[in-house]
């Protein structure tokens, strides 16, 4: 028996009593129109925190923290330097595994220029900060290795410094100006790359076209923001101009560092430059244990399992829509056998196998299924659609091909399913008996 | 090799612990291109008899062979093999699809052969032709008069070519008149070599036949040949 006549039968049935069709198929609809919509928020919250993962340096960062000595180490505690800059450059001669250290000094400082303030953290640093950080430069250049060793005035800063500071200039125009850090003058030698996520650039885009004066006052809540408002300048510079006078007894060599970080060149190797980077600093900390590793693994590890369990909470969401959808399906099934008993009594006289009839049901509860999926995609899409105008939100939700056939397969699955027990009892008429039944 | 052949053939129904004899030894043998009525009062059997040769039921006992086939032991797909190729099958009560139009109603036993689209509607619309309906090829059965249906009924039973027509009382739910044009056309349908077995109530039809078998209890009682009495 050809599959096509059957699939053929079942529309028509379909057809021929869509109010009850549709009756059944809405739970289907509900079903995969959560299920899309969840699909949908899950990879707009993905896709952002994965951007935000990626801009923030990935896995590879890897920050030195102090650490609280042991109480039998206690008495050597002050063998230990801690943290210091000879560390950094212990660790650039020896662990091959790490491709850029970045120690720094930072301090939340009013930076200004033109009659604008602005208050941002003000991080004195080596070159490295640029590749450490994926942060490129979109005019100019970046604190390069004579200003740290000549403690120049120079300073590379964010998109968004600049554009605070200089509204009507563009990057290219801000190189040379003259930026006050605390009243120190500084001057502008880079401007890095704008960061902004996809929505942002879009909405920017949609303005500029609209020629609209870009309201920016609804501030939302950027992954990029410490980034645009960098503000790096030489950390000798950092060190002599603002921090020297908290410290009068350090050198530069030796004052104790505030954020350290470091970045390793291959994953694969990862435990093996830590281990390069803690015998490295085991020796200039004469080997007192007094830091350790802040890893970004955890934290990955936990927003990965935040998405992780949006998603499952939304795909138990949608499996008992469908369960529902697909109980719906089973008892309109029944009921349309009941009233169709002499109908497959006919068909069995006339030479149809249990399994034509078990077949013939399947196919009908799978097409219902399959339409209701079909109706509950374009709801999931609608109800997106309207959600992005409604509230627009900073992770975008978006569906993939991928989502809509798991979502239909899922309605068709659960069409089946709930064929099962229908179909059975259809195929397992007597044909006499269903010839004499009124 | 008879066409149908039944020994000692018994069919027991239980109601309520109490066992009915439906049919109870029927031994009959029918041979290729034979004209039969079975005639008797109500309750006799006649249908019982005529579900097991129709394979829409199997006997509780006995021998029976239809086609070749040994009907008492087959399975439910192969007696649904036998209905579909070697049977054709006309209720009293038409037994058709409402769903379906004229043609596609009488192309369903060719959908269980396995036959292709473009074949069952060229087939189906050969046999609606023949049996004069094809200006309404595309109504529905409610659409049709009792006669028309019959005249659909017996199309599909005629769309596989079956060796054997079976119909149980086949002009019951029709008038005098349209009766007659059925039983023609069994008739043509016997002349032209088919083997045609039909229950009735009716004397008139039994008339035309060639062979007559009367029951009473579930069993034959008697048998005779209309045109030589
Ligand atoms: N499924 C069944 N269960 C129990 N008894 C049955 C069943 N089918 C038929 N019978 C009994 O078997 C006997 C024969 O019935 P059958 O239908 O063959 O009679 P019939 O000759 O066709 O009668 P009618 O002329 O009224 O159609 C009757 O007594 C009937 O009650
Ligand atoms: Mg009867």
């Amino acid at each position: 028996m050809n599959l096509l006549v059957t699939f053929e039968t079942g529309l028509r049935e379909v057809a021929s009593h869509k109010f009850r069709s549709f009756l059944s198929m809405l739970g289907i609809t509900l079903g995969v129109s959560s299920l899309v919509a969840t699909l949908a928020l899950t990879n707009g919250i993905e896709r952002g925190t994965r951007q935000f993962m990626a801009q923030m340096g990935g896995l590879e960062m890897v920050k030195v923290v102090d650490k609280d000595i042991s109480s039998e180490m206690l008495d050597f505690w002050n063998l230990s330097p801690g943290r210091t800059i000879q560390d950094a450059r212990a660790i650039q001669e020896s662990a091959p595994l790490v491709t850029y250290v970045a120690p720094e000094f930072d301090e939340g400082m009013p930076v200004s220029a033109g009659g604008q303030t602005m208050r941002v953290r003000v991080r004195g640093v080596w070159p490295e900060y640029g590749p450490a950080t994926d942060s490129v430069i979109e005019a100019g250049r970046s604190i390069v290795d004579l200003d740290v060793d000549r403690g120049t005035r120079a300073v590379a800063i964010g998109a968004s410094v600049a554009s605070t500071l200089w509204p009507t200039l563009t990057p290219q125009e801000v190189l040379g100006k003259t930026l006050f850090i605390r009243q120190v003058p500084f001057e502008v030698v880079g401007v890095f790359q704008l960061y902004e996520r996809e929505s942002d650039r879009k909405e920017r885009e949609r303005q500029k076209n609209q020629k609209r004066t870009p309201h920016t006052t609804q501030r939302r809540w950027d992954p990029f923001r410490w980034k645009n408002e960098t503000v790096i300048i030489p950390l000798s510079t950092m060190f002599y101009e603002f921090q020297s006078g908290l410290f009068p007894d350090d050198s530069l060599e030796t004052v104790r560092l505030r954020d350290f970080t470091f970045r390793v060149g291959d994953l694969d190797h990862f435990q093996a430059a830590l281990a390069q980077v803690r015998t490295t600093l085991m020796g200039t900390h004469r080997n007192v244990d007094d830091f350790e590793f802040e890893t970004r693994e955890e934290w990955f590890d936990n927003m990965n399992a935040s998405i992780r369990a949006t998603r499952t909470s939304g795909g138990l969401i949608a499996a008992i829509s469908l369960i529902v959808g697909g109980i719906g399906i089973a008892n309109i099934m029944l009921a349309s056998i009941t009233e169709r008993v002499r109908e497959i009594g006919i068909r069995l006289a006339v030479g149809a196998r249990a399994r034509d009839i078990f077949l013939q049901i399947i196919i009908e509860s799978v097409t219902i299924a399959i339409i209701g999926g079909l109706l509950g995609v374009f709801a999931g899409l609608g109800l997106i659609w309207l959600l992005n105008i409604v509230a627009p939100s900073d992770n975008t939700p978006f569906v993939t091909a991928g989502n809509i056939m798991l979502s239909v397969g899922f309605a068709a699955l659960a069409g089946m399913l709930s064929g099962i027990y229908p179909a059975f009892q259809a195929s397992r008429l007597d044909p006499i008996q269903a010839l004499r039944y009124e | 090799m008879p066409l149908v052949l039944l020994e000692n053939v018994k069919k027991y129904y239980t109601l309520g612990g109490q066992e009915i004899r439906a049919l109870d030894g029927v031994s009959l043998t029918i041979e290729e291109g034979e004209f039969v009525a079975i005639i008797g009062p109500s309750g006799s059997g006649k249908s019982t008899l005529m579900h097991l040769l129709g394979c829409l039921d199997t006997p509780t006992d006995g021998k029976m062979t239809i086609c070749g086939h040994d009907v008492a032991n087959a399975t439910p797909n192969e007696l649904a093999a036998i209905r579909n190729r070697e049977i054709g099958f006309v209720f009293q009560s038409f037994n058709l699809l409402p769903r379906l139009n004229v043609v596609e109603n009488v192309a369903v036993p060719m959908i269980y052969t396995g036959a292709g689209m473009r074949e069952r509607r060229k087939r189906a619309m050969e046999l609606v032709e023949k049996v004069g309906l094809k200006d309404r090829m595309n109504n529905r059965p409610t659409q049709l008069s009792g006669g028309q249906c019959q005249r659909v009924a017996i199309a599909r039973a005629l769309v596989n070519d079956p060796k054997i027509i079976f119909g149980d009382e086949p002009t019951g739910n029709l008038d005098s008149h349209t009766g007659e044009l059925i039983l023609h056309m069994f008739t043509e349908l016997n002349q032209a070599g088919r083997t045609v077995v039909l229950v009735t109530h009716d004397p008139d039809v039994a008339a035309v036949t060639h062979r007559v078998i009367e029951i009473r209890d579930g069993r034959i009682r008697r048998e005779y040949d209309p045109r030589k009495s």
